[in-house]
C-alpha cells in the first residue's frame, strides 16, 4: 500500500462568527469601504447619500489597491472609528 | 458586510471558506466596469434595501 | 543512531559478499567467531562468511542504523556502546583492535573496502524512509490497494489537470536530498490562504509536478519570489486578466540542469522549464489553495498558467542579460518573476537597420492590453538571434536600444484619449496635452532567447495592474 504526502496545507481555519448585529442604525456610524476598483467610488456616493439622508452616520475608507488585501493599519481605524463596515465594490 | 457583482458568488464562499469567515454578502448584477455613472447609481439604488437589511438583527 | 543490544559487548562486523576485500578476509572472520564474541552482518549473502554464523542484513536495517558506508566495518562494542571502528583492512589496526597478534597472517598488510550497499545510488532516501526517523511532517495518506494513486491525486483536487507524479515519502527525501535548506524553513505565506509555505511542502509540489531534485533550488527561490509582497501573487492568482508568475532562470545554474533557452524556448520538451513553473503553480493550488473558479478569477487565462519558465540565451548575446540589469552578477544564479499573459509574436523580415526594427517593435509594444492604454501595464520583450543581430551589427547597446525604443513608445495624449477615434476606451482626456509613455521606468524587461533562425521576437505582456499598486518584477538569488 502506498503512501503519499499531503501537498496541501493542511489547514482547517478557525470558524469566526460576525458580531452581534445591532437592533437599528440609530446612533451607529457606518464605515463606507471602497476597495479601489473603478466605478465602486459612484456606487458608495450613493450609498452615502442615501445614509445621510436616513440621518445615519457614514464615514469613507479607501484601500491603497485592489490587488492586496486591506493594511493592518487601515482595518484598525475602521474599527476603532465605526460600528459597521459596507465594503464595495467587487467585480 | 460586503457588496460584489453576481460573477463573484463562488469567489466570496471560496475565500468564506478558507478564512473560516462568511461575512453578510449582498451581489448586485454584473458588469460594473463599463457603467455610466447614472446605471451605478441605479444599481446603489437597487440594493440599497438588502444592504440596510444585512446590518441590522433580523 | 548506532544501535547496539545494552548488553553486548564484542566486535560487530559488517560485509559483504560482493567485496573483493571481504571475501579476502573470509578466513579472518572465520577466526573472530571462533576466538571472540563476533557478531557478523552480511549486507548481500547470509551463507557468506561461510561456516560461521551470520546475521541476514540484505533489508540493510542494521547498515543504515550504524551509519555504514564502507564495508568491512569492524567496531568494538562496549555494553551496547561502539569504542572504535575500522573500515576496509589495515591489517595492524585489525591486530590492535582485536588483541590477536597473528590476525591475518599471510594476507596483505592493506586492502582497501568497498562502498557499503547502503549508499547505492537511490537507496540513503528509501531507507531514511523505511527505517529512518523521517523529517517529514506532512500528514500521510493512506492508498487503498484498489485505489490508483494517479486518480486518488485528481480527485483531492491536487492536480492542474494533467497527471502528477505520486508524492511518496522517498521520492520527496529524495527531492530534500538536493537542497541544504531545513523541510521545516518557513519560505512565507502562501495566497489566497496566506498559509505557511515550508521547504518540504514546497518539495512535495515539485514532486508532483514531475521536477528533478536538481531543479528544486530554482523551484524554492521562484516560490520565495512570489511570495514577496511586491509581486503580488493574490492579485495574480485573483485577477480576471490573463496573469501568471511567468519565471525567467539567469546564470549557471540554467546551464547546470539543462534548461533551454534556444528553440522553442517559450514552448514544450524540456523537462527543466516545463516542471519549474508549474511546481510554482502547483504550490499557490495545494499550499495556497488558489484554484480557477475558486479565487483565480480569470476570465480566459492562458496556456503559460499552467507553468511558465524558461532561461535567457545569456552565453552568445550581445547585451547584458536581464538579471545584470538588475542588479546581479553575471556568475549568479537567479529568478526573476514577471507577472504576464500570453505569447504575442512580432515578425519582422525586412528590417536590417536597428532603427527600422526598433521602431517596428515598438509599434507591437504599443498594443500590448490595449494601444489606447498607457502606463498600466509591463511587458517582457524576448529578442531572439536573429533580431538581435541586426543590434549586434550595428554596435547597438542595449541601453541604446532601450533609448530608441523609449523614445518611439512615446506618443501625444490626444491621440489615445478615451473617446479620440470613436473608442470609448483610452487615457482620461485631462492628458490629452501631455506626452505620455507606454511603460512606466523599469517596465519594459528585455531578455534574448531562442532559436537561431527565425526574425521573430516575442512580446510578453504584463498584467494590467503593473507597478506599486499590482505587482513589481522581482529577482531572487538561487541558493544551493
Amino acid at each position: 500500500m502506498a503512501t503519499l504526502l499531503d501537498p496541501t496545507s493542511e489547514l482547517q481555519p478557525a470558524r469566526r462568527m460576525a458580531l452581534p448585529r445591532p437592533a437599528s442604525l440609530q446612533g451607529k456610524r457606518v464605515a463606507l469601504l471602497d476597495i479601489s476598483k473603478p466605478r465602486g467610488d459612484v456606487f458608495l456616493d450613493r450609498l452615502q447619500d442615501r445614509l445621510t439622508a436616513m440621518g445615519v452616520d457614514s464615514r469613507r475608507y479607501r484601500k491603497p489597491t485592489f490587488t492586496r488585501v486591506a493594511p493592518v493599519e487601515l482595518k484598525q481605524r475602521i474599527a476603532g472609528e465605526c460600528d459597521l463596515v459596507i465594503e464595495a465594490l467587487a467585480d | 458586510m460586503f457588496v460584489a457583482s453576481n460573477e463573484f458568488v463562488d469567489a466570496a464562499a471560496t475565500q468564506g471558506r478558507a478564512l473560516g469567515f462568511e461575512p453578510a454578502v449582498c451581489f448586485v448584477e454584473h458588469p460594473i466596469q463599463d457603467r455610466h455613472d447614472e446605471e451605478m447609481r441605479a444599481l446603489a439604488d437597487a440594493a440599497f434595501e438588502e444592504i440596510l437589511e444585512s446590518l441590522v438583527a433580523g | 543512531m548506532a544501535s547496539f543490544d545494552k548488553d553486548f559487548s564484542g566486535l560487530v562486523a559488517i560485509v559483504k559478499r560482493d567485496c573483493e576485500t571481504c571475501r579476502l578476509l573470509e578466513p579472518v572472520f572465520q577466526r573472530l567467531a571462533a576466538e571472540r564474541r563476533l557478531q557478523i552482518h552480511s549486507q548481500d549473502d547470509p551463507a557468506f562468511p561461510a561456516s560461521i554464523a551470520v546475521m541476514d542484513d540484505r533489508a540493510l536495517a542494521r547498515s543504515y542504523r550504524l551509519e555504514i558506508e564502507i564495508v568491512p566495518t569492524l567496531a568494538r562494542v562496549e555494553s551496547g556502546s561502539e569504542r572504535e571502528r575500522l573500515v576496509g583492512w589495515k591489517r595492524d589496526d585489525w591486530r590492535r583492535l582485536t588483541g590477536i597478534a597473528d590476525l591475518g597472517d599471510g594476507l596483505p598488510a592493506f586492502s582497501p573496502g568497498c562502498a557499503s550497499r547502503t549508499v547505492e545510488p537511490g537507496l540513503p532516501e528509501k531507507l531514511a524512509y523505511k527505517f529512518g526517523d523521517t523529517p517529514l511532517q506532512a500528514r500521510r495518506i493512506k492508498v487503498a490497494a484498489q485505489q490508483d494513486e494517479h486518480e486518488l491525486a485528481h480527485e483531492r483536487g491536487w492536480s492542474d489537470g494533467l497527471p502528477v507524479v505520486p508524492p511518496t515519502e522517498e521520492r520527496v527525501l529524495r527531492m530534500l536530498a538536493a537542497t541544504s535548506r531545513s523541510p521545516d524553513e518557513v519560505l512565507g505565506f502562501a495566497p489566497p490562504d496566506l498559509a505557511s509555505c515550508t521547504v518540504e511542502k514546497v518539495a512535495i509540489n515539485a514532486v508532483m509536478a514531475g521536477c528533478k531534485p536538481e531543479y528544486l533550488p530554482v523551484v524554492l527561490a521562484a516560490v520565495e519570489a512570489a511570495l514577496l509582497d511586491k509581486f503580488c501573487m493574490h492579485g495574480v492568482l485573483a485577477t480576471t486578466y490573463f496573469a501568471a508568475p511567468i519565471v525567467i532562470v539567469h546564470g549557471p545554474i540554467a546551464r547546470a540542469i539543462g534548461m533551454n533557452s534556444a528553440h522553442n524556448v517559450l514552448g514544450q520538451g524540456n523537462r527543466a522549464n516545463s516542471t519549474i513553473g508549474r511546481a510554482l503553480q502547483l504550490v499557490i493550488r495545494n499550499v495556497g489553495g488558489g484554484k480557477p473558479g475558486g479565487v483565480d478569477r480569470a476570465t480566459l487565462g492562458q496556456p503559460g498558467k499552467v507553468g511558465f519558465c524558461f532561461a535567457e540565451r545569456e552565453q552568445d548575446s550581445f547585451w547584458e542579460s536581464l538579471a545584470v540589469e538588475r542588479g546581479f552578477g553575471a556568475e549568479e544564479s537567479t529568478v526573476t518573476l514577471f507577472a504576464g499573459g500570453g505569447v504575442f509574436p512580432v515578425g519582422d523580415q525586412k528590417s536590417r537597420e536597428p532603427e527600422s526594427l526598433t521602431r517596428c517593435l515598438a509599434l507591437s509594444l504599443r498594443a500590448v492590453y490595449n494601444a489606447r492604454i498607457y502606463g498600466a501595464t509591463d511587458a517582457l520583450l524576448v529578442v531572439s538571434p536573429e533580431n538581435m543581430r541586426v543590434f549586434r551589427d550595428a554596435g547597438w547597446t542595449k541601453a541604446r536600444f532601450r533609448a530608441a525604443l523609449d523614445e518611439a513608445l512615446t506618443v501625444d495624449g490626444r491621440d489615445i484619449v478615451a473617446g479620440a477615434g470613436g473608442i470609448a476606451e483610452g487615457m482620461p482626456l485631462k492628458l490629452a496635452e501631455r506626452r505620455l509613455s507606454k511603460f512606466r521606468p523599469d517596465g519594459l524587461l528585455i531578455v534574448h532567447a531562442g532559436g537561431g533562425a527565425g526574425m521573430w521576437s516575442a512580446i510578453i505582456t504584463g498584467w494590467g495592474r503593473s507597478g506599486d499598486h499590482g505587482s513589481v518584477p522581482v529577482t531572487v538569488k538561487i541558493r544551493e
